[in-house]
C-alpha cells in the first residue's frame, strides 16, 4: 500500500514536471533564444486544451448517432447499456443529446466504448495531438502579428491581454467547452485499465523529452545562433542577411504548437477541460518563474527550474494536511508568496538565472581542423 | 426630479475609477518605462482597506481613503524602492523588470488572500464577493459614491494639473520625466521625483479601489482581475501622457458597461457575457489603428477628412 502510495506521488511529480518542461522549453525558445517576452503563454496551451474538449467528443459522438437521441442507439450494445437508466428518468434523451447539456451522459457513453477499443483510443489521441499543434500554430502565428511590430512593453502588455481573451470566451461561451462547467475529455488511456494513469503520465513525458532533444539541438545548429543573433542585437543580425521578421514568426509558431501539445495532453491527463484553470497565473507566470529562476536560454537551467519549483510545491499540496493547522490561512497562497520572493531575488541577485546562458560552441577547434585536412587531402 | 438609471451609476463610478488607476498606470509608466503588471492589486488594497474599515473598525466609509491612499502608494512605494530601483541600477532589461512586477503581483495577491482568510477566520467577515454598499452614505437621495468618485477623479486631474504645471517640484518631475539625467545636473532629485510619481499613483489605485468596494461586488483578486482594462484604457490613451490616461479610462469604462448593455438591446442578452472581450477588442483596435493613442490622432484634420467625405 505505501509503495502504490510512493509509485503514485511520484508520477504526479513527474507528470507535472513534464507538461512543465513543454511549456517552460517552448518559452525558452521565445524568450531564451529569441528575446520574445511571450506574457501569453497561456493562449497556445488553453487553445490545445479546448481542441481536446470541443473537438474529438463532439466527432465521436455524432460518429456513433449518440446526438440523435436513445432510439438512434439501442441497438449498440454498449451504448444502449450506457443510457438505457437515464432514458427512463429522462425522456428528452429519447430523441435527442445535446453535447453541451448532457456532457456527462455522453462523456460516460464515449468512455464506455472507447475502453474496448485501443485502436480507436490511440486514433483519437494522435489524431487529437495532431489537430491542437495546428490550432496552436495558428494562434502562433497569430501573437506573430504583435509580436513583430511592437516593443517589448508593448508587446507584453498585448500579448497578456491575447492570453486572456481565449480563456474568456472559453469561460463565457458555452457551446465551445461549457463554460463553467466544463466538459469531459475522452479518455485515450482507458483501455491500460489501472495502468492509465502511469500510462498517461509517460507519455507527457515521452513528449516533453522529444520537445527538449528537439530544441537542444536546433540550439547547437546554426539556427540556433541566429536565434541569439536576433536575441542580442536585432539590428547586427538584419545587417548579417538574417530576415528577422520570418525568424521570430516561425519562433512563435513552433513554440505555440507545443505548448498547445501540452495543453492537449494535459487536458487528457486530467480527463476534463474547464476554461477557467486555463488562466495566466497557472500557465504564463509559472513557466515564466522556472525559465527565469532556471536561467533562460539555457537546457539544463530550464530542467533544473522546472524540477526545483514542480517538487516543491507539489510537496507543499500534498503535505498541505499537516502544516494547514499549525498556520491560520489556506496553504494555495504560501506558493505565490515564496516563489514571488524566490523571483525577485534572482532577479537582483543573479539575473542570468542558476545556470546561466552560455555561448553556444560552433565547431571545436580541433573538429574543424580535421576538416580542413580531410579538404586537403582530397 | 428625474430618475438615474441604475446602469449610468454603474457606469460613472467604474469609468471614474478606471480612470484613476489609468492614470496611475501611466504616471509610473512615464517614470521607469516599465508596465506594471501589479497595478491592479492596489485597487485590491484599498478594497481589502475599506472592508476592513468599515465592517470590523466601524468607521464612516470617507474617512477610510486616506488610509487606502496611504496603503497603497505604499505598496507602490515598496515596489519601485525595494524592487525596480536595485533592478534599475544593476542595468536589468525591460523584461526583468517586468518579470519582476509580476514577481510583486504573485507576492500582493497571495498576501491579500492570506489577509483574506484571516479577517474570515477571526472577524467572521465575508471577505470574497462581498458588497458593502450599505456603508456608504446617502447624498440627496443619491449614493454618495455616485457623487464622489466623478468628483473625486476630475480633481485629481485637476490637481495633478496644478501640481505638473504651477509648481517647482511639479515641473520638476516632468523635467525628470523627460530627460532624466540632463534634469539631475540640473539639481533636481530625480529618484525623490521618481518616487513621489509611484507613491501618487499607488495611492491613487488604493483610493480607487476602495471606492469601488462601495459600489461592486469586491474580492481581494478584483484588482488583478481589472489589469486588462488598465492596460487597455492606458494604451487607448496613448500610455505617454496623462490627460489622455484619464480620457481613456473614461471611454473605456463607459463602453465597457453601456457598450456592453446596448449590445445586449441589439443582438439579445447572450452576448452581454462577453462584456470582458472589450477592452481587448479596444486595444487591438488602437493599436493597428492609432497606436500612439486617443492623443496621438490628429481630430482636426481627422474631422476636416471626414467632413470632406474620405481620404483625398
Amino acid at each position: 500500500m505505501m509503495e502504490q502510495q510512493i509509485l503514485t506521488f511520484l508520477f504526479d511529480i513527474l507528470s507535472y514536471i513534464a507538461i512543465y518542461l513543454i511549456i517552460n522549453v517552448s518559452l525558452n525558445l521565445e524568450y531564451g533564444l529569441t528575446g520574445i517576452p511571450n506574457f501569453g503563454k497561456v493562449l497556445a496551451v488553453a487553445g490545445g486544451a479546448f481542441v481536446v474538449g470541443a473537438v474529438p467528443g463532439r466527432i465521436l459522438a455524432d460518429q456513433l448517432n449518440l446526438l440523435k437521441g436513445f432510439k438512434a442507439v439501442q441497438d449498440h450494445p454498449i451504448l444502449s447499456e450506457c443510457l438505457s437508466t437515464l432514458a427512463q428518468i429522462k425522456p428528452k434523451i429519447l430523441e435527442s443529446i445535446d453535447y453541451i447539456e448532457d456532457n456527462a451522459v455522453v462523456g460516460d457513453c464515449i468512455r464506455r466504448v472507447m475502453v474496448n477499443d485501443p485502436v480507436l483510443s490511440m486514433a483519437v489521441l494522435l489524431g487529437t495531438l495532431g489537430l491542437a499543434a495546428l490550432v496552436g500554430a495558428g494562434l502562433g502565428f497569430a501573437a506573430s502579428y504583435p509580436a513583430i511590430r511592437l516593443r517589448e512593453d508593448y508587446l507584453a502588455m498585448t500579448l497578456l491581454a491575447m492570453g486572456e481573451f481565449l480563456r474568456q470566451v472559453g469561460y463565457l461561451d458555452r457551446t465551445l467547452v461549457g463554460g463553467t462547467l466544463g466538459v469531459f475529455a475522452p479518455d485515450p488511456y482507458g483501455w491500460l485499465g489501472a495502468y492509465r494513469f502511469y500510462a498517461s503520465a509517460l507519455v507527457i513525458l515521452l513528449v516533453a523529452s522529444l520537445f527538449f532533444l528537439y530544441v537542444r539541438t536546433v540550439t547547437f545548429s546554426p539556427a540556433g545562433r541566429v536565434l541569439k543573433a536576433v536575441r542580442d542585437e536585432e539590428l547586427a543580425a538584419e545587417v548579417l542577411g538574417i530576415d528577422v521578421i520570418r525568424v521570430k514568426q516561425k519562433v512563435l509558431v513552433v513554440s505555440s504548437m507545443m505548448a498547445a501539445v501540452a495543453g492537449a495532453l494535459w487536458a487528457f491527463y486530467s480527463q476534463s477541460v474547464i476554461a477557467n484553470t486555463y488562466d495566466r497565473f497557472t500557465w504564463t507566470f509559472w513557466p515564466w518563474v522556472m525559465v527565469i529562476i532556471g536561467g533562460a536560454g539555457n537546457h539544463r537551467g530550464v530542467l533544473l527550474g522546472t524540477v526545483v519549483f514542480v517538487v516543491l510545491r507539489r510537496t507543499i499540496d500534498t503535505y498541505r494536511y499537516v502544516l494547514e493547522p499549525i498556520i491560520p490561512f489556506s496553504l494555495v497562497w504560501l506558493d505565490r508568496l515564496l516563489f514571488g520572493i524566490a523571483l525577485i531575488l534572482v532577479l537582483i541577485l543573479r539575473p542570468q538565472g542558476i545556470l546561466p546562458d552560455r555561448p553556444t560552441p560552433a565547431l571545436g577547434f580541433e573538429k574543424a581542423r580535421k576538416i580542413i585536412e580531410k579538404a586537403a587531402e582530397k | 426630479m428625474w430618475v438615474i438609471e441604475p446602469i449610468f451609476r454603474d457606469a460613472i463610478i467604474f469609468a471614474s475609477m478606471l480612470s484613476l488607476l489609468t492614470l496611475g498606470l501611466t504616471l509610473t509608466y512615464l517614470t521607469t518605462k516599465v508596465p506594471n503588471f501589479s497595478h491592479g492589486s492596489f485597487a485590491s488594497i484599498g478594497m481589502m482597506a475599506m472592508l476592513t474599515f468599515t465592517e470590523v473598525m466601524k468607521i464612516p466609509a470617507y474617512f477610510v481613503l486616506f488610509p487606502s491612499f496611504l496603503l497603497g502608494g505604499g505598496a507602490a512605494l515598496l515596489l519601485y524602492m525595494m524592487i525596480l530601483r536595485p533592478l534599475i541600477s544593476r542595468d536589468a532589461n525591460i523584461v526583468a523588470q517586468m518579470v519582476a512586477t509580476i514577481a510583486f503581483e504573485l507576492i500582493m495577491i497571495s498576501v491579500l488572500n492570506i489577509y483574506a482568510d484571516y479577517l474570515t477566520q477571526t472577524f467572521k467577515v465575508q471577505t470574497r464577493g462581498f458588497l458593502i454598499r450599505r456603508n456608504d452614505v446617502r447624498f440627496f437621495g443619491e449614493p454618495g459614491v455616485f457623487i464622489a468618485a466623478p468628483i473625486l477623479a476630475v480633481s485629481a486631474v485637476f490637481l495633478l494639473y496644478l501640481l505638473l504645471n504651477r509648481t517647482r517640484f511639479g515641473v520638476g518631475l516632468r523635467a525628470a520625466i523627460e530627460n532624466p539625467s540632463l534634469a539631475g545636473t540640473l539639481g533636481i532629485n530625480v529618484k525623490r521625483a521618481y518616487s513621489f510619481s509611484w507613491f501618487l499613483a499607488g495611492g491613487l489605485g488604493g483610493v480607487a479601489g476602495s471606492l469601488l468596494a462601495l459600489w461592486f461586488q469586491g474580492s481581494p483578486n478584483y484588482g488583478s482581475e481589472l489589469l486588462i482594462s488598465i492596460f487597455a484604457a492606458s494604451i487607448v490613451g496613448g500610455l505617454q501622457n496623462i490627460y489622455g490616461a484619464v480620457a481613456g479610462g473614461y471611454l473605456l469604462g463607459f463602453i465597457e458597461i453601456l457598450g456592453t448593455r446596448q449590445l445586449g438591446f441589439t443582438f439579445g442578452p447572450w452576448i452581454t457575457v462577453y462584456r470582458p472581450l472589450i477592452p481587448i477588442v479596444a486595444m487591438a483596435v488602437t493599436l493597428l489603428l492609432a497606436p500612439q493613442g486617443l492623443m496621438g490622432v490628429r481630430w482636426r484634420s481627422l474631422a476636416r477628412t471626414v467632413i470632406r467625405g474620405g481620404v483625398k
